[in-house]
């Protein structure tokens, strides 16, 4: 008798234990449909689920020039303008590319700029298989978030458990931790190598 | 020390609980599956009717009825013709619808006319600056706000960016919200 009760408080406190090391220990529901990482280096493409994309050219700058309805709008920051040309490509249907998100060093996210308004080259991409084409995307980031960054390109904003593209950058830096080149103004109008 | 009972129950309690027992961890494995299947049946429906799963294939020349009407492909063309990237082809496909059933607001939504290739790719109509689709036809969207009624002949097409790769095998597929997850591709037409 003795045996048995011993027995089943045993029991009874293993049961306890366990069921409170699975409590911590589950994952938070955000983490459980968390978009899934492809990781991949700057000129590779990357193969996404839906698409491919490959990081072809950062440039920086501290004023971006675009025209918009006709008129020529320059925008200024107090960080710095990250441009990133990236070539696109579907996988196996026609879809459309429409996040891209640059990471500090540390983990912060910036999310792509919304000042520019609407433009055929930026956001959201439709992209076809088969085919490539060039797509970019903008941010605003502080000059301390370059060195070590990484961009993350998914198909959309929220998107659980679809692949979400990360490719870690390149950039050659000072000496002070900047950017070694940043240009006073970058013209996004101007065609494609000229700046 | 096998016929004293510890807590007083006859033998054939016991015996009678036992089985009860079996039989419901027996339940647990047909239930479990059962409740599963309800739970997820849903989500289930919802995706069959939201993808483009099945194909029902139609020879050229011939109609089949899709969404309440007929469809029939009219032409695929395509060529070197607007502002295109490298190795790429515009190309237009059209299709001669016969109204059968006109509530096309609720039989046609979702809408897609698509190309696909042998090897299963699927490419979705692209704005080719230009390049405009000829006069008299208009895109499966207009078509469903043009009020056609029963027994009208319209016609339906749109334009789309192929590789060169992919040139000769693409072939025409439409799929509509109340049909998925069947949809219809047609034969191209003989050179």
């Amino acid at each position: 008798m003795r045996t048995r009760a011993i027995g089943n408080l045993l029991i009874l406190v293993a049961t306890v234990a366990l069921s409170y090391g699975m409590q911590v220990s589950k994952p938070h529901y955000a983490d459980l449909t968390a978009p899934i990482p492809v990781g991949g280096a700057m000129h590779d493409m990357v193969r996404a689920r839906s698409f491919g994309v490959r990081l072809d050219k950062v440039v920086f700058a501290r004023a971006l020039k675009t025209s918009q309805f006709g008129r020529t709008k320059l925008l200024t920051t107090s960080g710095l303008w990250a441009v990133v040309t990236t070539s696109l490509t579907a996988t196996s249907a026609s879809a459309t590319v429409a996040d891209g998100t640059w990471q500090g060093p540390a983990g912060l996210r910036y999310r792509q700029t919304e000042r520019l308004g609407y433009r055929q080259d930026m956001p959201p991409h439709a992209v076809d298989p088969g085919l490539e084409r060039r797509g970019l995307f903008v941010f605003e980031v502080p000059a301390d978030q370059i060195g070590g960054a990484t961009l993350l390109v998914a198909a959309r904003q929220f998107a659980p458990l679809d692949a979400q593209a990360r490719i870690s950058l390149d950039a050659s830096l000072g000496d002070d931790g900047q950017p070694a080149e940043v240009l006073p103004q970058y013209d996004l109008d101007a065609p494609p190598g000229k700046t | 020390m096998t016929a004293i009972s510890t807590d007083g129950k006859p033998a054939a309690d016991r015996q009678a609980e036992k089985k009860w027992r079996r039989r419901s961890l027996a339940a647990l494995a047909i239930l479990l599956p059962l409740t599963l299947a309800e739970t997820s049946y849903d989500s289930v429906r919802e995706w069959l009717h939201g993808e483009d799963l099945v194909a029902r294939d139609v020879d050229f020349g011939r109609s089949a009825p899709f969404g309440g009407s007929d469809w029939r492909l009219a032409d695929l063309r395509g060529g070197k013709a607007g502002r295109l990237p490298d190795r790429a082809f515009a190309v237009i496909a059209t299709f001669s619808v016969t109204i059968g059933d006109p509530d096309l607001q609720r039989l046609w939504l979702g809408c897609k006319l698509m190309l696909t290739d042998a090897t299963g790719r699927r490419w979705l109509p692209d704005f080719i600056s230009g390049v405009s689709l000829p006069d008299g036809v208009m895109n499966c969207t207009s078509a469903i706000f043009s009020g056609a009624k029963k027994g009208d002949v319209i016609t339906i097409g749109d334009t789309f960016i192929v590789p060169e790769d992919a040139i000769k095998t693409i072939r025409p597929a439409v799929g509509l919200g109340s049909e998925r997850p069947w949809y219809l591709r047609f034969q191209r037409p003989p050179k």
